[in-house]
């Protein structure tokens, strides 16, 4: 899992050296203001299909709503959203979801009421079924099995008939991948995966997303460097809405203006 | 099968068969009194899929349950002679008809705001009801007389209070039956998804909207039933059933029985009456007082409600 298996996706500061893929996501000019406060300012850059993509930046850069415009949360003040070579700019969240982009919360955002096995299930049915008022739920195979597949996949194949709300942390956490998963995304965009988890936890997210990342495009906010080091293949740094910079984990590590505006905070 | 599932089997049978049995041995007073709770029953069900299940609180039900009552006096007295599937089919469409009104309009807003659209969109139809005498009888209502029980080539029988008291537990049964399984259904999970987490819901790709919709749809046909029912067992249509405080009684059954679990309201609804029953005989009019106090006692000690704790059993 070498960064630099994978060609350079074309950067927007010009050195668009063997762009090959095709993005998946791309954003142009994508721009959110708060009132007076620019919390995303003239953002572009294009995700290449199978990239696992970081986004970086102190508190308050705005990489949470970058996730909520690309997620329909939020509609930007400006800009547009391309996904699969469709503009997706300012489509609301249910439909956002049908074109295959899904999302995990920095805030862990799940069922606390439902089973664990329900909350992948009512993912995974979003996509076969939802209409259907006279058949009991569990008469639909197809989507119960899918959902136990992705709670296998997130290491929760155990836990099924348990409340969601009695998991541990850790356990929410990757329930909220699963949840996200269980949708068939193309493209997962993961919002502080491992905020608030133990060493170990973390280390199980990361071997997760590895597994995950086999056949979608990932976008992931992390603070924790050393998952961002062992994850991405490239890394956007934002600060106060800006792209100040974008590369390899190397060549970020290497940037003097990254070490300046983030590492060194 | 599993084992509770059979124990929610025999316990329905076993209650179904009581109720069956009711009419025959219970004085008139007690009769008639069973045959309401059951029609208060369905009225309170069908405001449960919203409650229970899709975390909706309505106002406005008793727009539903008035517009069931006089599409069944429409029927009834417009069309000779008097005919009970009529009354049923223009109940339905009355009340279908401002439940797509009301939920249309009412679904854009959350929480306390589509509390209070329903509750003026049924105070609206009251005021209709109530004004527009030449065709609603206004504040008199409407009177006209039972249909026969007929299915054409097989049957005609008057009903005796006997046999409308089954006629009414056929209906609320199968009610009960078909509402139960909307809530278990792919639909009904998604409006269970809307309660626990609305914003998620949309997230992962449901036009929330629709889906509430549609709920507040079938809530109103039910209570539409329910109106036709009771239209059918006291012989009139009145404006007081339109009124917003018949609304506020059926939240109060929910509240009290145990709400998401559909049989809840329905004990809520008899241990509401029976309080009323008991209380009026010793303090008249002020009955509301003691029924008052219990109810704020019950939402403080049991706040689940009578049947809250069989939830996950009834529900299986
Ligand atoms: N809904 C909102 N209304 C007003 N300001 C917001 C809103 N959401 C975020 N912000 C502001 O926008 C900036 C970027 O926030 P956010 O995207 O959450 O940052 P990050 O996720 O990078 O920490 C912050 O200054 C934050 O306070
Ligand atoms: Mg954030």
């Amino acid at each position: 899992m070498t960064p630099d298996r994978l060609p350079e996706p074309g950067s927007p500061h010009g050195n668009g050296r063997g762009a090959v893929r095709s993005p998946i996501l791309r954003t142009e000019g994508l721009t959110v203001r708060f009132g007076g406060l620019t919390a995303l300012d003239n953002v572009t850059l294009a995700v290449p299909h199978g990239e696992i993509r970081a986004m970086i930046g102190p508190n308050g850069a705005g990489k949470s709503t970058f996730f909520n415009c690309v997620t329909g949360v939020l509609r930007p003040t400006s800009g547009r959203i391309v996904f699969d070579g469709e503009d997706i700019t300012g489509l609301p969240p249910h439909r956002i979801s049908q074109k295959a982009i899904a999302r995990s919360y920095q805030i862990t955002n799940i069922l606390p009421g439902a089973t664990v096995l329900e909350n992948v299930r009512i993912a995974a049915q979003s996509r076969h079924h939802s209409w259907s008022l006279v058949r009991h739920h569990r008469a639909f195979v197809d989507v119960i099995d899918r959902a136990r597949a992705v709670l296998d996949a997130v290491g929760l194949g155990d836990k099924e008939e348990e409340l969601a709300a009695n998991l541990s942390h850790g356990e929410q956490r990757h329930l909220e991948i699963g949840i996200a998963l269980a949708t068939e995304p193309k493209l997962l965009c993961l919002d502080e995966p491992t905020a608030g988890m133990s060493v170990s936890e973390t280390r199980a997210t990361v071997e997760l997303i590895r597994q995950i990342a086999t056949d979608l495009t990932i976008l992931i906010v992390e603070h924790d460097m050393e998952v961002v080091m062992g994850l991405a293949h490239t890394i956007t740094v934002l600060h106060y809405g800006e792209v100040v910079a974008e590369g390899t984990p190397a060549e970020i590590q290497a940037n003097p203006r990254v070490q300046e505006v983030y590492l060194k905070t | 099968m599993t084992r509770s599932a059979a124990g929610y089997w025999i316990g329905f049978a076993v209650v179904l068969a009581l109720l069956v049995v009711a009419p025959l041995v219970l004085p008139e007073f007690w009769r008639r009194f069973v045959t309401e709770i059951l029609i208060w029953g369905l009225l309170a069900m069908s405001l449960d899929l919203l409650i229970g299940y899709t975390g909706m609180v309505s106002f406005g039900h008793s727009a539903f349950f008035g517009l069931g009552m006089y599409g069944a006096a429409a029927a009834l007295l417009t069309v000779r002679p008097p005919n009970l599937w009529l009354a049923i089919l223009y109940g339905l469409v009355g009340a279908g008809a401002v439940a797509v009104f009301v939920a249309y309009f009412s679904t854009r807003l959350r929480d306390i705001y589509f509390a209070i659209t329903t509750l003026v969109f049924s105070q609206i139809f009251y005021v209709i009801i109530f004004t527009w005498t030449e065709v609603t009888g206004g504040e008199n209502g409407l009177g006209f007389s039972q249909p026969a029980f007929a299915i054409p080539g097989v049957v005609s029988a008057r009903f005796t209070p006997v046999t409308l008291h089954w006629f009414v537990l056929a209906v609320v049964t199968v009610s009960y039956l078909g509402l139960r399984r909307i809530t278990q259904s792919p639909f009904g999970m998604v409006l269970q998804s809307i309660r626990e987490n609305e914003p998620r819901t949309r997230a992962i790709g449901y036009h929330v909207e629709r889906y509430k919709i549609v709920a507040v749809m079938l809530s109103g046909l039910f209570a539409g039933l329910a109106g036709v029912l009771y239209a059918l067992q006291n012989k009139f249509a009145a404006p007081d059933f339109v009124f917003f405080l018949v609304s506020g009684e059926v939240v109060v059954f929910n509240v009290m029985g145990g709400m998401g679990t559909l049989v809840g309201p329905v004990a809520g609804a008899a241990f509401f009456f029976l309080l009323r029953e008991l209380f009026s005989r010793f303090f008249t009019e002020y009955y509301l007082i003691p029924v008052g106090i219990i109810f704020t006692l019950m939402v403080i000690f049991v706040p689940q409600g009578l049947l809250g704790f069989l939830r996950r059993r009834l529900n299986q």
